[in-house]
């Protein structure tokens, strides 16, 4: 994070990226992280007063190396660092390196193959001992370790050879070229070497309960079921932190949430956020700054490609057609929602702006139906070889505006005669077999597809990342199953070059548009809510979370 | 009286085992799992779940799964939360004070209201006040506890603006006063059926003990009545009472889950909703155990109790 | 033949003490009528309403009742809520009514056994029953919705299984006292088989207990209805249930209260009714009211 070139407005998100891909110099010359303006307050000297963040789940796990939540990641971004962030313009700026290796700067090798990092050398954990290049060794090789409860090993498992050179510089070799590895790393948080080494098992470590780590905050308390209490770190080796305390209080139900930023009993509304039918109210709160954020999550209807009902493009054709998603939009998410037609979210470099767009129609659901040879029986509901055009769609119980969406779809697709049931299941029925295993004949979903950001989505779309067949590796849920998609995606993840990528991505989004082995609702929206006195917030939404950089919050 | 106990608490030793297999069988009978809240993760896929699930040994069959856990609760091993990784005992632990302090208080008013309407009821019955208590009770006993509080918190917290809509205290503010304001409305609420439960018992104990000899004796000695129903009664009344707190006692779990749900109180009712939803096994089998634990322990008090204030019972 | 019966046979029906104290009972009277009225209502109503209880019209959302020509207004899809909470009457009386059955008949049989039986047997079925006493009726109601498909029989299934512990109590109970009498051992004598004691000479004699726990078995099955739908877990959409309409109600509390209240009072009225008659029958019987 620089701070020499403040007034740099004209800058691009593609200036960026081509930058960071001719010489790594983007962490040099791009704009400080914020893009605050020249005008702004400025920042107290001494870090002072509290912000409390509202959160509608509860932090429960504080190795960010461990398995956990999205919700767990605000404390991450706030006690720990990566070795690089990605800024609100998708740009991957260094942070515990002092740059971004690229084929063109040579820290990364021409076949993709042999990586470089080197770091920054005035870094300290939260005790005091120096941050090495040892530690970044000890992070790598621990995710992978197999008796650690590691998250994503995705990528992590490529490392080979990893070699500490210097305190300053590390190195090591790829299985195989794997470019989205880049974008992994800014999620990957560095853990102390010298603390864990001690711990017999790493998964029970004292540590896990108190992390320690190299961020603006330190761990203050938990107190379970209600709050965590961070506490500002002087020796910082970034700009920031100005407040002395930073709060993440959980509060279990979203209405209540929103209810106590409007007493203000807290200062910032985080994950989840305040719900869509709320906005207008929150807009017209005095002393409070409320704004839209485009999310990178989408919600959609996934249809399982190997239930005889959907196997004809005409049918999947004729049930998009047949989706009213603006009045969706407008009345059940009270205009706060995007419309979308892929699953790219419109703020990334990679999405495709040119893709047809959804017509509401319901006659030409019909002909689509007419002449595909869907012919309604007696009961009003079409039917081809045997086949009724009858399915269930399933989503997370006790979801109550989706619950709204479904039966107003119901309604509208009986009037083109197909016959949709609501089948819903608690969260964590619906999301683990069921789901993996494709149990479901449709199902309504919001998640992102971008693993840390970046475009590939082979998890999501390669044939061979369908888990209910065999040697299925990725969560191709909806079985869907293109040659065309499968050699696109793995040229793209092997290409590092962000233009060539671009052109790979752009295509995927006109394969998956044409063939719809899901059907877009609309891209979600955020409403942030905080106190008008914060300043120096920045939302980010190439991070999972609205706390990505708390070090430049404070108080006017 | 030695050999009675023996034979309760082998009962209920037996009782605990069934209750924890029973808990353990249906727990597992949720498709899903603890891995479940994983599966719409962007990177994670089904190799990776696999790979946590042999970590935590949710792989092996369910046999042994409940040995295992059945063998370190035995060495008094409670597991370990899967959500948090603390143990599970310091985890129900962290609930209990919020838990304990909205049964307190809930408790409190519902004995003093509850024994101030039983009397009256059983000292004028029959009166307009005894026929509107029992209407009273009846649809008092009748309200979804959750209804309630929703209404509560519309009238009080959105409408009015007197009352917090929910949590226990505000952040930076520890004060007994702040914990007061936040205590009124979820202790009411759960008072309600206390306050129903406990005059209806609190009624027809009176009316027994209005009946006794004893009491008949005073009233014969001319001594005011008053007097009589203060010190003979109401002493009389209250000690068939403490069964009904007995058996009462494993609702300081359940009773206040809805409660603290709609209020969002970080006690143990809420833990356990919480729990369930992750499936996080551990929390919800330790939970379980002390639910069954306190049951048992209710009924036993209760019965020896009863036991001890009236002879004609035998233990045996 | 039941003891009802037996009471009933004595003269014409309207004539029998147990009728005549039902009727003088001054709550259950009101309960009997307010609980008629409501099923009337809920079964005849949907047909006199001029709106479906299903039909979506996004442009009528949030209606206020008595305002415009929606009575009691319409709902966040702008569907009637009067339409609509007749239905759900419908919904939850009928899961209410059916898992009392099922768990009168399954407590039934099992106090009848366990108190017959005695020995053993009955250690075995009574300690089950208190297994499943110790259990937060919650824990078991929502790990099952989680665990079978939310259709209303199973519904109806799940509560009966949390509710059926109670009549075994006190049916098992009301035998063991009876087992000893001289008509049972007169039966005994007569080389009568086990079951045709069992079931024909003793239970009519526990029926009145029965029939109380029964009544305030429909006014528990209602609630726990409401509860589980209410956390989304129970009916399912579109078929509308008091629980359901609940679902979703908190997060409009500020801005379309009567989402909230309507359904509410609703249950409130339908359990309070069962209560009544509840009390009543408790009366009219002459079921001592000492289990807690």
């Amino acid at each position: 994070m620089t701070e020499h070139d403040k007034g740099n407005s004209n800058y691009s998100r593609r200036d960026a990226l081509r930058m960071m891909a001719i010489g790594g110099v983007a962490g040099l010359i791009a704009p400080n992280l914020l893009g605050k303006p020249a005008f702004a307050q400025t920042p107290p000297a001494n870090p002072t007063g509290r912000i409390v963040v509202g959160l509608s789940q509860e932090p429960t796990s504080f190795n960010p190396l461990m398995v956990h939540n999205e919700v767990d990641e605000g404390v991450y971004f706030s006690i720990f660092d990566a070795l690089f962030r990605i800024d609100p313009q998708g740009v991957i700026q260094p942070n515990l390196a002092v740059e971004v290796p690229s084929q063109e700067n040579g820290g990364i090798s021409q076949d993709g193959l042999a990586w470089r990092i080197r770091l920054r050398d005035d870094v300290r954990w939260h005790d005091g001992e120096p941050f090495t290049a040892e530690d970044v060794k000890y992070t790598l090789e621990l995710i992978v370790n197999p008796d650690f409860r590691a998250w994503r090993t995705l990528g992590h498992a490529l490392l080979r050879d990893i070699t500490v050179v210097s305190p300053t510089e590390i190195t090591w070799r790829m299985e195989e070229p794997f470019a989205p590895y880049m974008s992994f790393l800014t999620e990957t948080f560095m853990v102390p070497k010298h603390i864990l080494e001690k711990e017999a098992d790493p998964n029970e470590a004292a540590f896990n309960q108190a992390p320690i780590g190299t961020g603006a905050f330190k761990w203050g308390q938990r107190i379970a079921g209600d709050h965590i209490e961070l506490v500002a770190n002087p020796d910082y080796f970034g700009d920031g932190p100005y407040i002395e305390q930073l709060v993440f209080k959980y509060i279990p139900d979203r209405t209540v949430l929103y209810t106590q930023f409007q007493s203000g009993d807290i200062d910032l509304v985080g994950l989840a956020y305040i719900a869509p039918d709320k906005y207008a109210e929150a807009s017209a709160l005095p002393d409070r700054t409320v704004e839209l954020i485009p999310a990178p999550q989408f919600e959609f209807i996934l249809l399982n490609m190997e239930r005889p009902q959907f196997k004809e493009l005409a049918v999947r054709e004729a049930l998009y057609a047949a989706m009213d998603r603006k009045m969706i939009i407008d009345a059940i998410y009270y205009g706060v929602a995007g419309l979308t037609e892929t699953f790219m979210p419109q703020q990334s470099f990679y999405y495709n702006p040119d893709l047809p767009v959804q017509e509401f129609n319901l006659d030409r659901a019909r002909k689509l139906l007419d002449d595909a040879g869907w012919v309604p029986g007696a009961d009003g509901i079409r039917a081809k070889d045997g086949v009724r055009l009858a399915f269930a769609n399933t989503t997370t119980a006790g979801d109550h505006l989706r619950e709204q969406l479904q039966q107003f779809l119901q309604q509208t697709f009986a009037e083109i005669g197909v016959e949709m049931t609501i089948s819903n299941l608690p969260p964590a029925v619906l999301w683990g077999d069921f789901w993996t295993y494709s149990r479901f004949d449709s199902a309504i979903a919001g998640t992102t597809y971008l693993v840390a950001s970046d475009p590939d989505v082979t998890l999501r779309f390669h044939s061979k990342a369908i888990p209910s067949q065999t040697g299925g590796r990725g969560s191709n849920n909806s079985q869907y199953s293109n040659p065309e998609i499968d050699a696109l995606l793995e040229e793209g993840a092997r290409t590092f070059d962000p233009e060539k990528r671009r052109e790979i991505y752009f295509k995927v989004q006109e394969i998956i548009r044409r063939d719809l082995p899901l059907l877009p609702l609309y891209a979600r929206t955020l409403v942030y809510g905080r106190k008008a006195g914060i300043e120096g917030f920045v939302a980010n939404t190439n991070t999972r979370t609205e706390s990505w950089h708390a070090a430049g919050w404070y108080w006017a | 009286m030695t050999a009675f106990l023996l034979k309760r608490f082998m009962q209920s030793l037996v009782l605990l085992v069934i209750v924890s297999i029973i808990g353990f069988i249906v727990l597992n009978l949720i498709p899903g799992g603890p891995m479940a809240q994983y599966g719409l993760d962007p990177g994670m896929t089904q190799q990776d779940i696999a790979r946590l699930e042999e970590q935590l040994g949710l792989n092996r069959p369910l046999w042994v799964q409940y040995f295992d856990w059945a063998w370190r609760l035995l060495q008094g091993d409670w597991g370990t939360s899967f959500r948090d990784g603390n143990p599970v005992l310091t985890v129900i632990g962290r609930h209990i004070f919020a838990t304990l302090l909205l049964m307190g208080s809930s408790t409190v008013i519902a004995v003093a209201i509850g024994t101030w309407i039983g009397i009256r009821g059983a000292t004028h019955r029959y009166s307009a006040f005894d026929y509107v208590a029992t209407v009273g009770a009846m649809i008092a006993l009748s309200i979804p506890t959750f209804w309630f509080g929703l209404i509560g918190i519309y009238v009080f917290a959105l409408e009015l603006g007197w009352l917090p809509a929910g949590n226990m205290y505000t952040i930076g503010d520890g004060s007994i006063l702040n914990y007061l304001h936040h205590l009124i409305m979820p202790s009411v609420v759960l008072a309600l059926v206390h306050i129903a439960i406990w005059s209806r018992f609190m009624r027809s104990s009176t009316l027994d003990a209005m009946n006794q000899e004893f009491v008949k004796t005073a009233r014969a000695k001319g001594v005011s009545e008053r007097r009589v129903i203060m010190k003979h009664v109401v002493g009389n009344a209250l000690l068939p009472m403490i069964t009904l707190a007995g058996v009462q006692l494993p609702s300081i779990l359940t009773g206040a889950l809805v409660t603290e749900t709609v209020f969002t109180w970080p006690g143990m009712g809420r833990l356990f909703l919480d729990s369930l939803g992750y499936s996080d096994y551990p929390v919800v089998m330790g939970l379980l155990m002390f639910s069954a634990i306190l049951t048992i322990a209710g009924n036993l008090i209760a019965d020896i109790v009863v036991a001890l204030v009236d002879p004609r019972i035998r233990l045996a | 033949m039941t003891a009802l019966a037996a009471h009933l046979e004595r003269s014409h029906w309207w004539q029998s003490r147990v009728v005549r104290r039902f009727l003088n009972h001054r709550l259950a009277l009101p309960g009997l009528v307010m609980i008629s009225l409501l099923t009337i209502a809920c079964v005849v109503g949907p047909y006199l309403l001029p709106f479906d209880s299903l039909y979506i019209d996004l442009r009528a959302r949030f209606s206020p009742p008595l305002t415009g020509q929606h009575f009691l207004g319409t709902d966040p899809l702008g569907r009637d809520i009067a339409a609509r909470l007749l239905m759900a009457g419908r919904t939850s009386l009928l899961v209410g009514f059916f898992a009392m059955v099922l768990s009168v008949l399954v407590g039934t049989i099992v106090g009848v056994v366990a108190g017959y039986r005695g020995g053993w047997i009955n250690a075995v079925l009574m300690r089950t029953v208190d297994g499943f006493l110790s259990f937060p009726s919650i824990f078991l109601l929502l790990a099952l919705a989680a665990a079978l498909k939310p259709s209303p029989a199973f519904i109806t299934v799940i509560i009966a299984v949390t509710s059926w512990m109670e009549v075994a109590r006190i049916v098992e109970a009301e035998v063991r006292s009876l087992r000893e009498r001289e008509f049972v051992l007169a039966g005994r004598m007569l080389g009568l088989r086990g079951a045709h004691i069992m079931f024909r000479e003793i239970l009519p004699n526990a029926v009145g207990p029965i029939i109380v726990a029964a009544t305030l078995t429909v006014a528990r099955a209602i609630l726990m209805e409401a509860y589980i739908s209410f956390l989304g877990y129970g009916i399912q959409p579109p078929l509308p249930s008091w629980g359901n309409m609940l679902n979703g109600a908190q997060q409009y509390l500020a801005s379309a209260p009567w989402l909230a209240i309507i359904p509410g009072v609703a249950i409130t009225i339908a359990v309070t009714s069962f209560n009544f008659i509840g009390d009543g029958l408790r009366d009219a019987l002459d079921v001592r009211d000492d289990h807690v």
